[in-house]
């Protein structure tokens, strides 16, 4: 259970980014936020694991406070939480399979993180989620020769190593052909169905977060202006989430 | 509607529009070629000027540039080893080597270290500013300066040659090394730190296998450099080497036929140098480029 409370963050330059943003997310479910380019959706994904400090509000993940962690129990929530974005982020000139690996780092030493020490069973079941996103046949290559959907197939590969509790994805298929994109999201609302896991989305596309999503929740100009389930919302409550000015709706 | 842009098509523009007229005095007027042409303009006149000053008086011109083509035919069609033996030259060719390589060894791992301090990828910027002026400043003297310092305290031989060109190895690869981290992409990092990872197994993981390529081929670079100042302070810091028999050849013996084979025998080393050094980067660079 994911729960942010009164998020706001103003950016250095002084744009406001996010105000007063308050959510719920569920496990099993995926959570579509939807909104026009600069709303503040990859900011507030990105105050989730801190990857952008806020300002104030809460962000509530496991009865935790996120925002109030120290230093080292913030590494520890944050390796429970799987993360991938539009450009990948893999390193390139490393193997599918050594990629991947580096989902189960945080949970080794320090030493055996550097000398890349990897157990059987780590190996394993590295190549196992590899199959699960059927890149059995790429295992062994480097990220650099595969396709965008591929990468990103790795990238939620690198991502389950970790064992998550919840999957932050940040425009994953804003880069991405028709098919790839039906294969990612095919995948992320397995981890949602199968593994009961918490999927929270950025997108572009509306018709993918009604398709795939189960609540969807509308940012405009770093203000929610429409929060509710994918099954109740109209046209006309979508199209409203695009609207410069829209009046905040929240349900 | 249909018809709307046939009618367009159809449509031509009574006259073209008048083209400005070319003004090519503009490259004069900008502020910053002016002061680039006036700065060039300002050198040739000072070279100009001193040229005179370096002809000494009374050289018959005809007779030296007769002695100087005799020399390097010398030199070059001649070589031979008369004060000493060649197993003894190639003997300190490969002390040359060995504290070019030295230096560039101790000097790239001290260097990578510093450069974890002095990237905007991983420090806070009061530590980059400290570490990238105190890098700046040792690199701003020149690698023979810091050798005879250092031999003010060791005295002149090896031990000084060894710390002066590892001094500046360390500068120059950091700046160069603290360069290739900052182009990673900070979202790679992001992505890594988001997962929890600390910060030794991601500049294991994440830094070390991206700049791999960049790192060698700067570290090659610089083992060159190195190699031309290990012959260079063995000629003027008694370091030893390949350096110290070519100032005795030449400074001491007159003796040009040696000089000759001094060189042909640095050649014989640089030209290979120079040829792995492009493959390994070429091979490296492919891989991680694909």
């Amino acid at each position: 259970m994911l729960e942010i409370n009164k998020l706001s963050k103003t950016y250095d330059g002084g744009k406001r980014s996010l105000t007063d943003v308050s959510l719920t997310a569920k496990e099993g479910e995926v959570t579509a936020i939807i909104g026009p380019s600069g709303a503040g959706k990859t900011t507030l994904l990105r105050s989730i694991n801190q990857l952008i400090v806020d300002d104030s509000g809460e962000i509530l993940f496991d009865g935790q406070d996120i925002r109030k962690l120290n230093h080292r129990q913030l590494k520890k929530t944050r390796s429970k939480i799987g993360m991938i974005f539009q450009n990948y982020n893999l390193i390139e000139s490393l193997t599918t399979i050594e990629n991947v690996l580096h989902g189960s780092l945080a949970r080794k030493s320090t030493l055996a993180g550097v000398l890349s020490l990897y157990s059987k069973d780590e190996k394993q079941e590295a190549l196992q989620l590899i199959d699960e996103v059927g890149l059995a046949d790429f295992a062994f290559k480097y990220c650099s020769d595969l396709s965008g959907g591929q990468k990103q197939r790795v990238g939620i590969a690198r991502s389950l190593m970790q064992h998550p509790k919840m999957m932050l994805c940040d425009e994953p298929i804003a880069s991405l052909d028709p098919r790839s994109t039906t294969m990612v999201m095919e995948i992320l609302r397995r981890l949602a169905d199968e593994k009961h896991m918490m999927i929270l989305i950025n997108l572009h596309q509306v018709d993918i977060a009604k398709e795939y999503a189960d609540h969807i929740i509308g940012l405009n100009n770093g203000r929610i202006v429409f929060d509710g389930a994918t099954a109740t919302a109209t046209d006309r409550d979508i199209e409203n989430i695009y609207v410069s000015d829209a009046p905040v709706a929240v349900g | 509607m249909i018809s709307k842009p046939e009618k367009q098509l159809g449509v031509v523009p009574a006259s073209r529009p008048v083209m400005p007229k070319l003004n090519l005095s503009f490259r004069l007027k900008d502020k910053r070629r002016r002061t680039i042409y006036g700065v060039i303009m300002l050198l040739m006149v000072t070279t100009l000027a001193t040229v005179p000053t370096i002809i000494p008086k009374g050289v018959n011109l005809v007779a030296a540039t007769q002695g100087l083509i005799d020399n390097i035919r010398i030199m070059f069609l001649h070589p031979a080893v008369s004060n000493t033996s060649f197993g003894s030259l190639v003997g300190a060719l490969v002390q040359s080597i060995a504290l070019a390589f030295l230096t560039t060894l101790i000097g790239a791992i001290f260097a990578f270290f510093i450069a974890l301090m002095a990237s905007r990828n991983l420090a806070p910027r009061w530590l980059i500013d400290i570490v990238q002026s105190a890098m700046a400043f040792v690199r701003a003297i020149p690698t023979i300066l810091w050798v005879l310092i250092y031999s003010v305290a060791l005295g002149l031989g090896a031990n000084a040659a060894v710390i002066g060109l590892t001094f500046h190895s360390v500068a120059y690869l950091v700046k160069v090394y603290a360069d290739s981290i900052d182009e990673l992409p900070k979202d790679t990092l992001a992505a890594l730190r988001a997962m929890g990872v600390g910060f030794w197994p991601l500049v294991s993981q994440v830094i070390l296998p991206t700049v791999m390529p960049s790192f060698l081929s700067w570290t090659f670079i610089r083992f060159e450099i190195n190699f031309a100042n290990a012959v260079a302070v063995g000629a003027a810091a008694g370091a030893g080497g390949i350096g110290y028999q070519l100032f005795m050849a030449s400074g001491f013996y007159f003796d040009f036929h040696e000089v000759g084979m001094i060189v042909y025998l640095i050649l014989a080393f640089t030209i290979p140098l120079e040829i792995i050094s492009y493959k390994l980067r070429t091979r490296y660079i492919k891989r991680a480029g694909k």
